[in-house]
């Protein structure tokens, strides 16, 4: 069993040496987290395992077991709002190009500001480091987590 | 005969097809003896631009006052539909809520020239505007006729138009039950838009819309070609042959079926494939080991003989060069009279197009028809070419397109598609074949390696006295993913335009000559961002600065000397470039700067600078910021046009640091991130960018014309900070 968005849910035996993200697209039909290299490299696949960041391809589903996993579709609803901040700051600063990476790119920005609302620009970017785009649309990231958690003066 | 190809006839064609090609400035295509011979080449790329009366048809009023646009561009992150619905706002004079874009299956209107070569905005500009103007005029007319007011004594205005006394029609009025979609009337190609009107004040157009889809992108609601889901559909993997002309020499069939939930192993000689199909995509993995296929043949050349292949010395040695599409003066005069000498060789390997999604497609194949969801730069090409495969006719192939994860030239063709739908004809159920990255990197294609000499003089007055150019590179456009071996001997014979893209100079050069040779190799070749531009101005743009060095000149007051009269466009972008990135000033320690320029297709004017800091200790440097000014006419859409400059800056960056394909049994040797990198947040440079758009200039192209100077322009911030010429990307400091 996985609390996965807020839901308990089981994991079927024949999914049980697949991966997370397997799980998620194919069982769960949750697909905002994304293929993008199958190991670990690229962050597409990007979901949160007790609020962290952890790459969903190379995570076995049954690591998951007992414990608490968020995907982007999920991001939004504790709160009750349609957007996430972080979603909305990623509109407003015109962030995604073809926007396949984008889920992970927000995955890994909120479970930044969670460990650290107030993230220096080194942390920023030692945080999104793992998040390949090859649109470029690092410096619009940047951009738009500074939105939600601007510099303490 | 539908509703739709009656009218068709009927409409009046006001713009004919010959203004609708050089208005965008299309007619230089250089496929025009393709064309000639398509008798024998069954499926072309799409080249052909909608009739007039064709393209009225993307734009239509439908119930509550809502605006139709059916794009007749692929989106793949470059804000096309975005762009183009601005366009549509500025005519009609609606909100951007009021508009609903869709991505319109292959029949739904007119074959649309394939999504390649930053020609979206160029060339759907005014066609886009006169569709929308003609739906405005025949809302107009029926406003008219309803109030029983002279149509010139209408007011358009904001979703409807004023009636004279202060009464309104809204468009949402005009639209009944009997009249649920409104389109253009027939003869509306005549009507006047707003957007080609210069002296008329803008709205839409020139503002920053947010992304049309960035909603669904950050909420996960997108889907991608990887997320379609159809009832009863089977999931297919393909071994594929590690070279372009390997055999299929044996596969174990039975051991692949015996593998619980297989139900189809699918082997076609022929076609030199063999595939697993399953219930399940958690199967696959373990079917397709099973299946153990075993290729042989093929050229399995290594690096160093591509190097010997494509070794412009040699050539030189050979005095062997097939195309010869610049020469002016004599370059041997010019040589002798000059009085100092540049003798230097650049290179740039093979590189990948990494997009972030590897390809996927969706095929339902049925006696009555055949369904392809796909995310393609040219969905009529597919649907040509899954219908030649399937021995079907074309019109029985719809193929439904979808947003592109990052396309870069790799995506015209989707060949998950063919195989999705060759597995679908197979076992009588839709089926979906989605490509590991490890695919994506073996057999999708790379842009071509290059190598360069340039053999240029300064006379006694510091200007370019000569400039003798010879390269050697591999086929874009002529593709051998798109030309068959049948007739690659013929199309050799041609220039490849795409391999040459930017190598002419866009300085007044006396005695100039370019030389090439476009060699096909064993590896599949073919288009990746700007084509040849950016290599082939790393090469230029390093020599014109190595130049700028011999005369002891500032290199940017060098290229301005060089920059001819009739070009004040590219003069305006380097001066520009100079004020925002305060050239000329001190620097600190270890820190350089570079510039370099081009003018992208005849079209775009772009010029950078580089700020790049080097730690010769760690022999690395890091770009810290980038500088560019850019003209690309008018701009539709100002935040989406930085965000492609951006985005070329970052993809500049990798081709200077990382980018690199080499070739292993003839095959790349790189098939994940970790040998082919990617640039990084950490390595990315801030941007300041500056638009310039000219009074009276439309719109061109931005997908691409920033990448081709910043490998160069970083090149040159280099040797500024430490006098190392680096001649070969990616760029690697001596010790």
């Amino acid at each position: 069993m996985v609390e996965l968005n807020g839901a308990i849910v089981e994991i079927p035996g024949e999914y049980a040496e697949a991966s997370l993200l397997d799980f998620l697209r194919e069982h769960q039909g949750l697909r905002a987290a994304k293929y993008g290299c199958g190991r670990g490299l690229c962050g597409a696949c990007t979901v949160h395992l007790d609020g962290s960041a952890v790459r969903a391809c190379i995570t076995p589903v049954s690591a998951v077991e007992g414990r608490k996993v968020t995907t982007l579709e999920g991001l939004a609803a504790p709160a009750g709002a349609s957007l996430h901040p972080v979603q909305q700051a990623w509109i407003d600063e015109a962030v995604p190009q073809c926007g396949y990476c984008q889920a992970g790119q927000i995955m890994s920005a909120v479970a930044l500001l969670a460990e650290r609302p107030s993230p220096s620009d080194a942390e920023i970017v030692q945080a999104m480091e793992g998040n390949l785009c090859r649109c470029g649309t690092y410096l619009r990231i940047r951009r738009a987590i500074r939105r939600v958690a601007p510099v303490r003066p | 005969m539908s509703e739709r190809s009656l009218s068709r006839g009927a409409r009046r064609r006001t713009w004919s097809r010959r203004e609708f090609l050089i208005r965008g400035g299309v007619a230089g295509l250089g496929l025009t003896v393709f064309a000639s011979c398509s008798r024998w080449l069954p499926v072309l790329p799409t080249r052909a631009l909608p009739e007039p009366d064709e393209a009225l048809l993307w734009v239509a009023l439908t119930p509550l006052g809502r605006v139709r646009f059916r794009c007749p561009r692929a989106e793949m992150g470059q804000g096309i539909a975005t762009g183009l619905a601005q366009v549509i706002a500025e005519e009609l004079a609606v909100s951007r809520e009021r508009i609903d874009v869709e991505f319109p299956p292959t029949d739904a209107i007119a074959p649309a020239l394939m999504t390649v070569g930053s020609m979206s905005m160029q060339v759907f500009f005014a066609p886009v505007a006169h569709a929308a103007a003609a739906l405005r005029e025949t809302l107009r007319a029926r406003a008219a006729a309803r109030s029983g007011v002279a149509p010139a004594e209408l007011v358009h205005r904001e979703d409807g138009f004023d009636l004279p006394g202060g009464a309104r029609v809204t468009f949402a009025e005009l639209v009944t039950e009997r009249d649920a979609v409104i389109e253009a009337a027939p003869g509306g190609e005549s009507a006047r838009p707003y957007a080609l009107d210069g002296a008329r004040r803008r709205s839409a157009i020139g503002a920053n819309w947010a992304p049309l889809g960035a909603e669904a992108i950050v909420a996960g609601r997108e889907t991608y070609s990887r997320d379609v889901v159809v009832p009863g559909m089977l999931y297919g993997a393909v071994a594929r042959p590690p070279r372009p002309d390997a055999r299929l020499l044996a596969s174990d069939e039975a051991a692949a079926r015996a593998v619980p939930g297989v139900t189809a192993v699918v082997v076609a000689r022929d076609r030199r494939l063999a595939a697993v199909v399953a219930e399940s995509p958690l199967v696959l993995p373990r079917a397709l080991q099973a299946l153990a296929a075993r290729f042989d043949g093929g050229e399995r050349i290594s690096q160093q003989e591509l190097d010997a292949l494509l070794d412009v010395d040699a050539a030189l040695a050979r005095d062997d060069f097939e195309h010869e599409p610049a020469s002016t003066g004599d370059v041997a005069t010019g040589a002798r009279e000059a009085v100092a000498r540049l003798d230097a060789r650049y290179d740039s390997p093979m590189t990948a197009h990494a997009a972030l999604e590897p390809r996927a497609a969706v095929a339902e194949v049925t006696p009555s028809g055949v369904t392809v969801w796909a995310a393609t730069q040219d969905p009529w090409l597919m649907q040509g070419l899954v219908a030649r495969e399937l021995g079907r006719a074309r019109d029985e192939v719809e193929v439904r397109p979808h947003r592109i994860g990052g396309a870069f030239g790799g995506r015209a063709l989707c060949q998950a598609a063919l195989e999705a739908a060759w597995l679908s004809q197979s076992v009588g159920r839709p089926v979906r074949v989605q490509w590991s990255r490890e695919d994506e990197f073996r057999h999708n294609g790379v842009g071509p390696q290059f190598s360069h000499r340039i053999r240029a003089g300064l006379g006694r007055d510091g200007r370019v006295a000569s400039f003798d150019h010879a390269m050697i590179s591999s086929p874009i456009i002529f593709t051998s993913a798109a030309i068959p071996g049948s007739l690659q001997p013929i199309v050799d014979l041609l220039p490849d335009d795409g391999t040459a893209r930017g190598a002419i100079p866009p300085y007044a050069l006396a005695n100039h000559r370019l030389r090439y040779s476009d060699v096909r190799i064993p590896i599949v070749t073919g288009a990746w961002r700007g084509l040849g531009a950016a290599p082939n101005a790393f090469a230029v743009e390093s020599a014109m600065d190595e130049l700028a060095g011999l005369a002891h000149a500032d290199p940017l007051a060098f290229r301005l000397a060089h920059v001819p009269a009739d070009r004040p466009r590219l003069r305006a972008v380097l001066e520009r470039v100079a004020e925002l990135s305060r050239w000329g000033t001190a620097r600190d320690p270890g820190v350089g700067r570079g510039v370099a320029c081009a003018i992208y297709k005849d079209v775009t004017y772009v010029a950078v600078v580089a700020e790049v800091e080097v730690d010769p200790a760690a022999r690395s440097f890091r770009v810290r910021r980038v500088f560019c000014a850019q003209d690309c006419g008018l701009v539709v859409s100002p935040e989406l046009v930085r965000a492609q400059i951006e985005g070329n800056v970052v993809w500049g960056c990798g081709m200077a640091l990382h980018e690199a394909v080499r070739a292993e049994d003839g095959a790349p040797a790189q098939t994940n991130f970790d040998a082919y990198p990617l640039l990084r947040q950490s390595e990315t440079p801030e941007v300041e960018i500056a638009l310039l758009e000219p009074a009276g200039v439309p719109p061109s192209g931005a997908g691409e014309a920033a990448l081709v100077p910043t490998p160069a322009a970083i090149a040159n911030a280099i040797h500024d900070a430490t006098g190392q010429r680096l001649r070969r990307l990616p760029l690697r400091l001596a010790g």
